[in-house]
């Protein structure tokens, strides 16, 4: 063995006087980013909506309440968010529990047209039911020939529905995977009738479940803005009132106000989904079985046709906004046509290429800065790691909007050198959708045995060789996902860019409400299509480039924002 | 200078937890020594401690002379090994070698050279191309070695190294180590819960006990000189009574054991053990005749297990279960069965002594 020729270079070659502070320096960039992106633009808002003049009040809100007009809102946004809570919640769970514990046939088909919801904005859904329901719907116009049509409270709850509907799946079918089938088997061995299995074993037993996508239900509801914006018509939920009262009234106090108004239900619903997501981890027995007895007959085919209903439902959204943006005139002068897609607005294709590049760019930093505050709060847990944990995690009881605005507030100052560019939007929307990012990447470090990392170490690598040799290739399927996750939120999302757009900067997903607000529907739909386009695309590319494996988290990826 | 390890009054605390209690052990450049004890008594803390991953609450680690509380795994020149073998599956068997060489900017040629010997130390050279997924456990832990003594450490690490393989691997693979240990002349350090295993590889054994050091020596000395019931117990198999000293004889139930020593002993109640192999069985009246009538025993057989070279009897004497190992050649010939009829013979100097009150003090 050569071994004077190995030990003239064993020595050690690692920088360690860095070495020691780098986790240290990079947990407090990391939280000091997050304190100044999301903590100080929420504090702007907070202070713009009590302090007047130097002093502390509550004069906003008397104002608030004492406008019946505006008060209304609040009002509005819980009766259409409660009604879309309780439908949503029914119809996923009896969705997910046809996927999980029936036998019928096509349930990778069904699973398929459930997620597909989350490759559009939550618009596409209004703009489709005024298509099909809408004063000159297809449907009520001119198949039914009635009178009513669907704006309003009827129209934000039915596209709400369509919307959450993906997200209350993805919690409901975990839920009933990981509850263990053999408790149903014991229960009906005793002699319990089927239904009442159903009703005293299976339900109670997915109730955190329950709780949990019910929760996630109404926040989403509660903060969306594209869909009531668009077929809300004179009815003004929190949302819609908060952009009415900062774009059209210029009354930035007053949007603040009801930013903190909206803040009380959707942290509320947050720390719920936060504390039922611990305890039913709980349940998620090893003992979990998959196997399954065939379903009788009857139970088959009243699932098999529900399945089908609502894959229909989704699927009519679909081919309406792609169909809508193709037609000459809908739904009179069904010829197929081009001319929907010559862009009438300021934005037109620029604005899509603008969006790629943004969200090209959310992707690769989302991924990689949730993957590094996942490998600190998982595996290096520095001193105040708590702290960057709870600053990690909080984004998803912030609603899009109400941080958007927060930006506009705190950052629109001429030293802010990225106010009014495109990376404002970067930032803003990585920020939003953080906790998803850092809790799938804290799950997958999980996985990762802690014996190699200290191998490498002991052989001799620093922490910037650990991660970027060992922890990063080790991570690179939930990169994958990660990506996937913040670019389809980065095309698809209104609310937390809508107030960021310029005259300068535009989105393809804004430029739709511009496009549909000056009367070019068809166009907007077109828009849609487009986006719809450029986030399938991706999906297959990367698909293709991993070989399978991007798709592998596709549902976990996408599961609740405030998982 | 000799690379000497040395642990001095070295302490760690876990919470309120004491994993690890003022130990002090020397280890000598190229010795191989076993940390023994079951889970929990501290042994992997230690060794933790010598690689830098835990840093001692109390105490010094010394190295070459020189304090190395402070200096991160990275500047400690030792090799560890992992139970879960700790490979990077991202990397082929090859660049797994290569990482440790890799990391010191090692010249190309040599790195070449260097894991191309390594392949050929632990004969996997034609597996270079492959994925850790794709190998045997025992395969995959050769690699850890190889990985491990690529960068030339000057003392390897084990943490259990052979747990997590089968009982066949686990006795080849424990050869592999002992050779290249000898071939290498390497300080190795080597934790384990498998007594069997420690006697059989190391130069001097530590067994630990609730974070402290129980004895220390060569196996022979471990086996054959337990110095309290604990290490008796767990070294090995060993038979207890717990009895009074009536001068030169320990008295248990209805039987006087004669003890040498027993008589200079402090303490009245005494702990006395004896090896499985150590106690004559015979059939009746087959009693030599320079043996000590009182340490003679009427039983009978109830378990007969085959373990190979040997018998394990377990023989019941007035409703005291004894073990009594018997080489299989003598058994045949005496021709036992189940439920036999037998004398046993307890040679006076085959037991080890301890007073009960402590199961510390050394044996007579």
């Amino acid at each position: 063995m050569d071994k004077a020729a190995i030990d003239t270079y064993a020595q050690p070659l690692v920088k360690f006087k860095i070495d020691k502070f780098i986790i240290i320096v990079v947990t407090i960039c990391i939280t000091i980013a997050l304190v100044f992106f999301m903590l100080f633009p929420i504090g702007t808002i907070l202070k713009m909506s009590f302090i007047k003049e130097g002093g502390f009040t509550l004069e906003n809100y008397f104002k608030y309440f004492q406008n019946p007009r505006i008060s209304r809102s609040l009002y509005n946004s819980f009766y259409v968010s409660t009604i879309t809570m309780a439908i949503t919640t029914i119809l996923a769970f009896f969705y997910a529990y046809a996927l999980q514990r029936t036998t019928i046939r096509g349930k990778g088909f069904f699973y398929i047209i459930a997620f597909m919801p989350l490759i559009a904005p939550s618009i596409m859904q209004a703009l489709a039911l005024i298509f099909l329901f809408g004063r000159n719907g297809l449907i009520t116009a001119h198949l039914l020939k009635i009178p009513w049509s669907i704006y309003g409270a009827p129209g934000i709850i039915a596209s709400e529905i369509l919307y959450c509907f993906p997200h209350a799946v993805v919690i409901l079918y975990t839920t009933l995977s990981a509850v263990d089938t053999r408790l149903d088997e014991a229960a009906q061995s005793l002699g319990a009738s089927s239904l009442k299995v159903f009703w005293k074993v299976t339900v109670p037993s997915a109730k955190y479940g329950l709780v949990s996508a019910a929760a996630l239900t109404f926040n989403l509801t509660i903060t969306d803005f594209g869909n009531p914006v668009v077929i809300g018509g004179d009815y003004n939920v929190l949302a819609t009132e908060i952009y009415a009262q900062v774009t059209n009234l210029f009354r930035f106090d007053l949007g603040a106000t009801i930013s903190v108004i909206l803040l009380v239900p959707s942290i509320c619903a947050f720390l719920i989904n936060y504390y039922i997501t611990r305890r039913s981890f709980a349940l998620i027995s090893g003992a979990a079985r998959p196997f399954l007895q065939p379903s009788r007959t009857f139970k088959k085919w009243g699932f098999t046709i529900y399945c089908a209903l609502i894959s229909l439902a989704i699927m009519l959204i679909f081919a309406t906004v792609i169909l809508g943006s193709f037609v000459k005139v809908w739904p009179y002068d069904w010829t197929l046509t081009l001319k929907h897609f010559d862009f009438p607005s300021l934005g037109g294709y620029a604005s899509i290429w603008t969006s790629f590049k943004v969200s090209v760019a959310v992707g690769l930093l989302g991924a990689f800065f949730t993957l590094i505050a996942g490998y600190i709060v998982e595996k290096k847990r520095p001193l105040g790691v708590e702290f960057l944990y709870l600053l990690s995690v909080m984004p998803a009881a912030i609603p899009g909007l109400v941080m958007g605005l927060g930006y506009i507030l705190a950052f629109n100052e001429p030293y802010y050198f990225f106010y009014g560019t495109p990376w404002i939007i970067v930032i803003c929307v990585v920020v939003c959708n953080f906790t998803l990012g850092t809790l799938s990447s804290v799950a997958n470090l999980k996985n990762i045995d802690p014996s190699v990392e200290e191998a490498a170490i002991s052989l001799g690598a620093d922490s910037v060789r650990v991660f970027i040799r060992v922890i990063f290739p080790l991570s690179m399927v939930a990169f994958v996902q990660n990506f996937i996750y913040f670019f389809m939120r980065a095309m698809t999302t209104i609310s937390a860019v809508i107030f960021l757009v310029s005259a300068t900067v535009h989105l393809a997903a804004i430029e739709i409400i511009q496009l549909d607000n000056d009367g070019w529907t068809a166009s907007a739909n077109a828009m849609t299509t487009c986006i719809i386009a450029i986030v399938v695309g991706m999906l297959v590319l990367l698909k293709l480039l991993a070989g399978g494996r991007g798709f592998a988290g596709f549902g976990g990826a996408t599961s609740a924002p405030s998982a | 200078m000799s690379k000497d390890l040395k642990l001095e009054n070295i302490t760690k605390v876990f919470g309120t937890l004491v994993a690890v209690d003022r130990v002090n052990l020397e280890i000598k450049e190229g010795e191989f020594v076993c940390l023994l004890g079951p889970s929990g008594c501290g042994k992997t803390t230690i060794l933790r401690m010598i690689t830098g991953f835990e840093t001692p609450t109390e105490g010094k680690v010394i190295y070459d002379g020189k304090v190395i509380n402070n200096l991160m795994p990275q500047q400690r020149d030792f090799g560890i090994i992992f139970q879960s073998y700790a490979l990077f599956p991202n990397m082929n068997v090859h660049d797994n070698i290569a990482f440790g060489l890799k990391m010191r900017k090692a010249p190309k040629k040599a790195m070449i050279k260097r894991v191309g010997e390594m392949l050929d130390l632990v004969g996997l050279y034609d597996w270079r191309k492959n994925y850790p997924a794709q190998l045997s456990g025992g395969q995959q832990q050769r690699v850890a070695l190889a990985r491990a003594l690529a960068p030339n450490p000057s003392v390897l690490l084990l943490d259990e190294p052979l747990s997590a393989l089968d009982a066949k691997i686990r006795v080849r693979l424990r050869a592999v180590i002992k050779r290249l240990q000898q071939e290498l002349g390497i300080t190795m350090i080597y934790v384990t819960h498998d007594q069997e295993e420690a006697l059989a590889i190391a130069d001097r054994v530590v067994v630990m006990e609730l974070g402290k050091i129980k004895q220390e020596g060569t196996p022979l000395e471990i086996y054959k000189f337990p110095k309290s019931s604990f290490v008796a117990d767990f070294v090995g198999t060993s038979n207890f009574f717990e009895g009074k000293r009536q001068r030169d004889k320990v008295r248990f139930k209805d039987w006087e054991f004669l003890v040498p020593g027993a008589e200079t002993m402090a303490a009245d109640e005494i702990y006395l053990a004896i090896r499985p192999e150590k106690i004559e069985v015979m059939r009746p009246g087959e009693m030599p005749e320079e043996a000590e009538r009182s340490n003679l025993a009427h039983g009978r057989i109830e378990v007969i297990t085959f373990l190979g070279a040997v018998v394990r009897l377990v023989i019941s004497m007035d409703g005291e279960e004894i073990i009594c190992d018997v080489v299989e050649k003598d058994f045949e010939l005496k021709n036992l069965n189940r439920g036999d009829a037998v004398d046993l013979y307890f040679p006076p100097e085959a037991f080890l002594a301890y007073p009960s009150s402590s199961a510390e003090a050394s044996p007579e």
